[in-house]
């Protein structure tokens, strides 16, 4: 690309590009922006998320025109969008049920992230600005929905703040000061619009350019997880890379079409989803004085709620769910393992991650459901789960003596029999009980002695 | 890299894909500027108005509201009227040619009957609402004053039918809304009378 | 006709109830073994629709509003002339331009059922259609409550059963153990069995509509939407082959 001057004359692109260097950026960003070639299924979701945060700040705007933040007008202001404002159903529907798809396809990234070793060296903070994002988008869907003021609307918001009274000594009056009175009121569901249309979108979209930043210092992690940078051609470039435009424009195109087909499905034909993205309930307006039978959250918050409520004790649950966020963001320390690729890990690992993926859904779905004692137990042992996940994976880190495995198997034990020993063991308990140390066992005892911890060889190019 | 490259095939899938892209994006934009439009509540406000002008005395204005802007009904005396026919040549637009009302008003008095005036008290100019001086005698307007509009934010003045005086800055004369009788006494706002 | 049983006061209604219950003899063979179904309503009925906007007028808003739905929305809707739907739908003094309000003060109504009745605009979207169907299929004779009757849908229910001019008046009878096994016809009302499943069927479809009124139109656009869809992902999906071609 030879570098155009120009004095005098020339087009209006030139004119422009002498004061605003587009060309530079187009160059910088898309054409010279060099792309693993292999990008699978797994890497449309990254401009898939970007889309969504559009078509939500595009509705939300709309909305907002609307929109009455008082709890007088809420509820109504809500239904005269749904039936007065020309497409205003549309929409509303477009914003509730891209709420919904942006967390599906964010939880999906992030997967994509532990599937192929995203947030290892040299992309840890990469990695650390997208679990902000993901932080800051829970804040966002978590104010939003309280707007609508129906009975979920207000139940819900009122036990997730109830979650910050638990702390000692300044939990009560934390939560009032969020809440800014003394129970859920129209003083909070302003302040919520506040925060849920200007505050965190602010910080999201700034977030997010941080996030594109560090990408593009780091350069995209691949299926394969070989740095493409490592192996370079006499010109310069990435001997296994291909520029980002046209190639995977084109591609991200084809994968928007697809998003737009199933996003509109629903939109036009489910927008409540089975009753998952906008639930009966909320179809009632806000009531301070009655309790709807079950408060369940919306879907995407429910594994984490599944912890909460596992945890036979009020704080504890609290700190666990807490936790179970928090320690998503020292991923790239905990796995050190110098394959990225779950490719080449090893057949114990795979099964790891798949059975972390595997109980991350089962805690949502219990999430959703009333408990039982079954269902207590389930999510009693998939939040125990979720945690042994972490400690396996350093376990996994590196090569470990047998003793070493031996001695990790002891401790994660211990630590279940204590959560057991505190507290009221039904007669489901203890079969759970043994199928935890059977896991753990499988996990942790393995590798001591076969050969199903050990990694594939990485190979030097990508491999399609 | 552009072997066997058809590049004619692979002009017209990105012209054709852009094409079908550009349509969708237009497409979807269309919901949302027409959701700007007047709501179902703004339109069905703007519902007629119902006025009994059975109690109005010559000289006299009752104010309303349809489609949340100020109506003025004025009652007109005989000389008044009269009044109206002697100040053509100090009009700018004396029969209403470039001005905004229905055809039944596109006469002298613009209006339905000649004692109503129906109108839409909204300055032309700026869309200040003008204050109402229906006396010829008016010491404020001037010695040949024959009673009407005065707008006080640019000066524009309005004879008793709503017309706009040459020399001011409001470029026509004041609307008049849809409006018909439905007796003597009782007027619309908002429906259009039918006229043979 | 049907606006005298609305004004019909609500102690009148107890009696007779009352007097219905007292005349009960049991038969064990005119059992009709009763559990909770689906609507099956279709909110692209217009006929059902008409006719359920009807009923709901005459014996459900003396108390229910549907305090979001515009007069003028059904009417444009179900396709009703609109002097027609002023006179048929509209209480004298309402506009076609107002929401659908009832005349009872909520104290009254607090007064007599001890609670104020909901607004029932989006009573399809909480509950679903398919509660409202059932509901308004079981209410049954209980001497217990206020009302005189009772409900398998919503115990202790403190509506009184509006219909049951219509559908006649029900008892409900249980096994051994104690659980609920179906109803017994005490009182016939008005309608047989089929038509009175046709009327409430066409009072849900009605507020089901109500519920989401662009439910029909929604998914007639979505079907167009789709297919356009389609067709930009197909050029898009040649477009991004071919340019591929060059990836070795």
């Amino acid at each position: 690309m030879q570098n155009k001057s120009n004095q005098g004359g020339g087009t209006v692109g030139d004119w422009i590009n002498d004061r605003l260097p587009y060309r530079q950026f187009v160059e910088d960003q898309l054409t010279g922006y060099y792309a693993p070639k292999n990008f699978n299924f797994w890497y449309f979701f990254g401009s898939l998320a970007l889309l969504v945060l559009v078509i939500q700040i595009v509705t939300g705007i709309f909305l907002t025109m609307s929109y009455k933040p008082s709890a007088d007008g809420a509820f109504a202001s809500v239904e005269y969008i749904m039936r007065d404002v020309e497409w205003g159903w549309l929409i509303r529907y477009m914003h509730s049920t891209g709420a919904s798809m942006f967390f599906l396809v964010v939880y999906l990234h992030m997967f994509r992230g532990l599937m192929y070793g995203s947030y290892k060296k040299p992309r840890e903070l990469l990695w650390i600005f997208g679990m902000l994002i993901y932080v800051v988008l829970m804040a966002e869907a978590f104010f939003g929905y309280l707007l609508p003021w129906g009975q979920m609307s207000y139940w819900g918001a009122q036990v997730i703040i109830s979650l910050f009274s638990v702390l000692p000594g300044i939990g009560e009056p934390l939560a009032i000061w969020i809440r800014g009175d003394y129970l859920i009121s129209d003083v909070t569901l302003n302040r919520f619009f506040a925060l849920h249309v200007v505050a965190l979108p602010l910080v999201l979209i700034g977030l997010i350019f941080f996030h594109l930043v560090a990408l593009r210092q780091t350069g995209s992690n691949n299926p394969d997880g070989i740095e493409i940078k490592e192996n370079k051609g006499p010109d310069g470039k990435p001997v296994d890379g291909i520029p980002f435009h046209p190639y995977y424009t084109v591609k991200d195109i084809v994968g928007v079409g697809v998003f737009l087909a199933l996003f509109f499905a629903i939109v036009f034909f489910a927008p409540t989803f089975l009753d998952l993205f906008l639930k009966p309930a909320n179809f009632i307006p806000a009531d301070p004085l009655q309790t709807p039978e079950y408060v369940p959250p919306v879907w995407y918050f429910t594994p984490f709620y599944a912890i909460l409520a596992a945890i036979p004790d009020q704080v504890g649950g609290v700190i666990a769910m807490g936790l179970a966020i928090l320690v998503l963001f020292a991923m790239p320390w905990i796995d050190r393992h110098p394959v990225k690729s779950i490719r080449y890990r090893s057949f114990l690992y795979k099964a790891l991650l798949m059975s972390f993926a595997f109980g991350f859904i089962v805690l949502g779905y219990l999430g959703l459901k009333p408990a039982t004692t079954l269902y207590n137990e389930l999510a009693l042992r998939f939040t125990e789960f979720y945690f042994m996940f972490f400690i396996i994976s350093w376990v996994y880190s590196e090569p470990r003596s047998r003793n070493y495995y031996y001695g990790a198997f002891a401790i994660v034990v211990a630590l279940i029999a204590v959560i057991d020993l505190v507290r009221d063991m039904a007669g489901i308990s203890w079969i759970a009980l043994l199928v935890m140390i059977a896991v753990t066992a499988f996990f942790l005892l393995l590798p001591a002695h076969t050969r199903l911890n050990e990694s594939k060889p990485v190979p030097e190019r990508l491999t399609s | 890299m552009s072997n066997g490259v058809d590049n004619n095939r692979r002009h017209f899938l990105t012209v054709a894909t852009s094409v079908v892209g550009g349509i969708g994006v237009a497409a979807m934009a269309a919901p949302f500027l027409a959701s700007l439009r007047p709501s179902a509540r703004a339109r069905l406000a703007g519902a007629p108005v119902e006025v009994d002008v059975s109690k109005m005395d010559e000289g006299e204005r009752i104010t309303l509201s349809w489609r949340g802007r100020p109506i003025h009904v004025v009652r007109r005396g005989e000389d008044a009227i009269e009044r109206l026919g002697e100040i053509r040549d100090r009009l700018r637009d004396p029969d209403s040619d470039s001005s905004d009302q229905p055809e039944y008003a596109k006469n002298e008095y613009r209006s339905l009957k000649p004692e109503y005036l129906v109108m839409v008290a909204v300055c032309t100019h700026l869309g200040c609402s003008p204050s109402f001086h229906p006396d010829p005698a008016d010491p404020a307007m001037g010695s040949d004053w024959p009673g009407g509009y005065f707008c006080a934010c640019h000066g524009s003045r309005f004879d008793l039918a709503g017309r706009v005086y040459r020399g001011v800055p409001a470029p026509t004369n004041m609307d008049i809304p849809p409006h018909r009788f439905v007796d003597d006494n009782t007027l619309i706002v908002g429906e259009d009378a039918e006229v043979a | 006709m049907m606006r005298t049983i609305r004004k019909l006061s609500l102690s009148a209604l107890v009696l007779v109830i009352a007097a219905g219950s007292g005349a009960v003899i049991a038969d064990e063979d005119a059992v009709r073994e009763w559990r909770p179904s689906a609507a099956n309503n279709d909110v692209t009925n217009l006929a059902s629709l008409q006719r359920g906007a009807r009923y709901y007028m005459n014996y459900c808003l003396g108390c229910h509003s549907l305090e979001y739905k515009r007069y003028q929305r059904i009417a444009d809707d179900l396709e009703l002339p609109e002097d027609l739907a002023l006179e048929n739908l509209a209480f004298t003094g309402d506009e076609l331009a107002d929401m659908v309000k009832i005349a009872m003060p909520p104290e009254d109504a607090e007064d007599w059922f001890g609670m104020a009745a909901p607004d029932l605009t989006l009573v399809s979207r909480s509950r679903g259609p398919d509660w409202i169907y059932n509901f308004l299929h079981s209410f049954y004779i209980d001497d217990r409550t206020v009302a005189g009757t009772n409900n398998r849908m919503l115990d202790n229910a403190a509506m009184p059963h509006v219909l049951w001019s219509l559908q006649g008046l029900q008892k409900a009878h249980y096994d051994e153990e104690g659980s609920f096994v179906g109803f017994e016809t005490v009182r016939e009302g008005r309608m047989s069995h089929e038509e009175y499943d046709r009327t409430v069927r066409d009072i849900v479809n009605f507020l089901d509509y109500v519920g989401e009124p662009i439910q029909t139109d929604r998914k007639r656009i979505g079907f167009w939407v789709l297919a356009f869809i389609g067709v930009f992902t197909f050029l898009s999906y040649l477009l991004y082959k071919d340019y591929w071609r060059d990836v070795k």
